[in-house]
């Protein structure tokens, strides 16, 4: 599946530096990710998708990246849909755009899930006071050359969450855009189950409190 | 009466004897080891003693003081070794992501 993400990325996007982390996984997914062309970094026990998105953006500040566009690797987000997201950032209409599946058309949202995810927006409101429809979506582009300090500590999957507490905390304009969203079975089945968020939420606020 | 003594005593004694063994202590914290260790024998022993210093704070039983105490203890431990926990995480993610960056390899099939 990550073969076939990248050969596709790769294919749209051929001028674009792509860069795969690898979260310590036990498959055969680090030697599959290797497409000409890649950068390809492992880490070497499993840390989680937050920290794994910050290496990343790490290594992409390291070769003089001005902008990072963070995507799954699991086929569910579409690249012709990277243009556009940069093209808001080189215009500096904002310094990140975060995709909606709300404002896009999504394929086979499973209908409790998309509650749900309405849901995580509203608590997500309150606790920031960002006006977002989709909180939970690894589709975002952000303008890193500009924000040094854009920096995610939450390993886990609460760094979705401290995202938008970094928006907040560094002033950045912050806009959304429609994406599409490709469900298939292979990324509900990788996606995190809904009972989780009651960890990110406890793993959020813990957060603040200690730092 | 007197097993039950022997018993909580027992424990004790071990539990502080692997404290006080440990290298990892600073002094400070092992006088406070120490402590802890001498007035905890004492309530074993002489567990009415504790009644007054308890009447004292307007609790009823020594006992009672006792719990209320260790609950107060016992949390700050929790919370101090949830902060070390945390330090630790950051430090492997750090060598962790060092290590990443620093393998990094370039794909050419």
């Amino acid at each position: 599946m990550i073969r076939q993400t990248l050969l596709d990325l790769k294919q749209k996007r051929p001028n674009d530096t792509i860069i795969v982390v690898d979260d310590g996984s036990t498959d055969s997914s680090y030697f599959e990710a290797c497409v000409e062309g890649v950068y390809l970094l492992r880490h070497i026990v499993n840390l989680g998708q937050g920290a794994a998105l910050q290496t990343g953006i790490d290594y992409a500040k390291k070769l003089g990246c001005k902008y990072v566009v963070t995507f799954d690797s699991d086929g569910q987000h579409c690249a012709d849909d990277i243009e556009k997201f940069i093209d808001v950032l080189r215009k500096d209409e904002a310094d990140i755009v975060l995709c909606s599946r709300f404002l896009g058309k999504a394929e086979n949202i499973p209908t409790l899930k998309k509650y749900f995810l309405r849901l995580a927006a509203i608590v997500e409101r309150i606790l920031t006071g960002i006006r977002l429809t989709d909180v939970h979506n690894g589709f975002r582009a952000i303008n890193v050359a500009k924000f040094p300090d854009f920096v995610i500590t939450q390993n886990r999957m609460s760094h979705a969450s401290e995202i938008i507490d970094l928006i907040k905390r560094l002033h950045m304009r912050y806009v959304e855009k429609p994406c599409t969203i490709k469900y298939s079975d292979y990324s509900l089945s990788k996606g995190q189950s809904m009972m989780n968020s009651i960890n990110i939420i406890v793993e959020f606020i813990l957060g603040k409190a200690i730092k | 009466m007197i097993v039950i003594k022997i018993f909580l005593i027992a424990i004790l004694s071990v539990v502080f004897l692997l404290l006080a063994l440990s290298s990892r202590f600073r002094t400070y914290q092992r006088i406070t080891v120490i402590f802890f260790y001498a007035v905890l024998a004492f309530l074993i022993l002489f567990p009415q003693k504790a009644d007054k210093v308890a009447a004292f704070f307007g609790i009823g039983r020594g006992v009672d003081l006792v719990i209320y105490l260790s609950i107060a203890v016992l949390s700050l431990i929790v919370a101090i070794l949830y902060a070390k926990v945390k330090m630790n995480e950051r430090a492997i993610t750090k060598i962790v992501r060092d290590i990443a960056i620093m393998k990094v390899r370039k794909c050419n099939e």
